[in-house]
């Protein structure tokens, strides 16, 4: 069929090139290829409205939407799956459980390496009458129970820690924190973006209020997935209102889980496409998972830093640190070794700020930014090798 | 996952739960079911419950024992009713 409209993806002149995908901190790639099965199983077999109406393809579609959530709920040891909510990403969850929870007079406190994803809801909020107290993280990006409870008063409604910082990969002791918020009867929220998939995540264990993540990061779903656990309906107001399927005489909201934030159609297809990419995770196993990414950065960091034209940021220790590792090569500007990487040997990383300049700031390298190097479960020791050898030529020929 | 559904004989089932949300209707389905507890989804009858597009027929002699499981499994369900088919 010819249309008269021309369209050009662009998708075939990426396949013919030999590449190494090192910015799965951004969005993993590649997925299970079961992933997409599903979901085209869905697009031509499925394709209902879930909890909308009681026909068979609404209650499929809602048994999908089910299957899925009591996948995440295994995944993160929740007893009761409809205390997760599906966003579009860890960004809308994370603005449900900020802008939701904090009222003009409240006092949050947060760390010095979050991602803007929480800083910009947290600023805004500010010009409103929040206060925002910010906890000084070490320069390797861990942050100390300490430093946060220096900044706790009796007015704080919320902390909001990231498990893992998206630019070192440094892996915060969100048990050690989370005890401290349920001494002090302090909401806690975790942004678990960088860890979820990729470092086991037990919500009882680390007594967590909230917590945001991606679907297409660690767990391997398709992009516009993401999710928020909430451990109960008060905890937060809904950022959107609508149609839910239910309660649909009243003209406000339902006020339980989850329909409380899911107003309007889900992300169906690729709440399905998410919901194979848990099971091949859980399958897989996170602990698995975690073991070879920390493998991986074992050889990564072995072979750079002896030399000593790399600065490495960051810890440097597997099972403290996701597959993320941030570095700068002296004498050249990250972004112009970015550029090499791509355009000579098709290494593909993620370079400048990585949307946290707070981050950036504590470990100095503000406002220049790093070159990014995180890898997942489909990344061979090989790649790792070949990356190492190319930042090795770069440097030596500058 | 996708495969025709068959339409089975539900006439002896006479109780049907009404939910608040769908989610919650769905879950009961598959918990009761994984008990043995005969139960069908059917979409919701306007004349018991405005909420929930689904409820759920189920064998109403078990109606207490099915209270138990719904609760212990954090089901939030509207009503119990003692709704035959004719």
């Amino acid at each position: 069929m010819v249309s008269k409209y021309f369209t050009h993806w662009g998708f075939e002149e990426i396949k013919l090139v030999k590449m190494y995908y090192f910015d799965n901190a951004a969005t993993s790639w590649p997925k299970p290829g079961s992933v997409m099965k599903v979901m085209q199983r869905y697009f031509f077999y499925g394709g209902g409205n879930p909890g909308r109406s009681g026909h068979r393809k609404a209650i499929e579609a809602g048994k999908t939407v089910l299957n899925t959530r009591q996948l995440l709920a295994s995944l993160f040891n929740i007893k009761d799956p409809s205390s997760i909510v599906f966003t579009k990403n860890a960004t809308e969850a994370l603005n449900i459980a900020i802008v939701g929870s904090l009222k003009p007079g409240d006092h949050v406190v947060t760390t010095s390496m979050e991602h803007n994803s929480v800083m910009r809801p947290l600023r805004h909020l500010e010009d409103g009458g929040v206060r925002i107290s910010v906890a000084k993280t070490d320069s390797k990006g861990r942050t100390a129970v300490r430093a946060i409870e220096r900044e706790v008063e009796d007015s704080t409604k919320l902390i909001a820690v990231t498990h893992a910082s998206n630019v070192t990969g440094t892996i915060n002791d969100i048990e050690a924190i989370g005890n401290f918020c349920r001494k002090r009867n302090i909401r806690f929220l975790v942004d678990a973006a960088q860890t979820v998939g990729v470092v086991p995540i037990d919500v009882e264990k680390i007594n967590a209020d909230l917590l945001a993540f991606s679907g297409h990061k660690g767990l391997l779903g398709p992009q516009g997935t993401g999710g928020l656990y909430v451990k109960n309906a008060d905890l937060s107001d809904p950022l959107m209102r609508g149609g839910t399927g239910s309660l649909s005489d009243r003209e406000d909201q339902p006020d339980f889980m989850p329909d409380r934030y899911e107003s309007g159609t889900l992300n169906v297809i690729g709440i399905a496409g998410l919901g194979e990419s848990v099971r091949w995770v859980i399958d897989r196993g996170v602990e698995r998972i975690m073991e070879h990414d920390s493998q991986l950065l074992e050889i990564f960091v072995n072979e750079l830093s002896e030399n000593e034209r790399f600065k490495l940021y960051g810890l440097g220790k597997a099972y403290e640190q996701t597959g993320v590792v941030s570095i700068n090569i002296k004498g050249l500007s990250p972004s112009r070794v970015g550029e090499v990487l791509d355009r000579k040997y098709g290494i593909l990383t993620r370079i400048g700020l990585h949307c946290a300049p707070q981050a950036h700031k504590t470990l100095g390298t503000f406002p220049d930014g790093t070159v990014r190097f995180s890898w997942g479960v489909f990344t061979k020791q090989k790649d790792i090798v070949d990356a190492t050898h190319a930042l090795r030529e770069i440097a030596e020929g500058s | 996952m996708f495969k025709t559904k068959r339409v089975r004989d539900f006439q002896s089932l006479e109780g049907v739960i009404t939910f608040f949300g769908s989610h919650h209707a769905l879950r009961s389905e598959q918990i009761l079911k994984k008990r043995d507890i005969k139960a069908e989804l059917i979409p919701g009858p306007r004349e018991i419950s405005p909420n929930c597009g689904v409820a759920l027929r189920f064998d109403y002699s078990k109606k207490e024992k099915v209270k138990k499981i719904l609760d212990e499994f954090f089901v939030h369900y509207e009503d119990i009713h003692y709704y035959p088919v004719n």
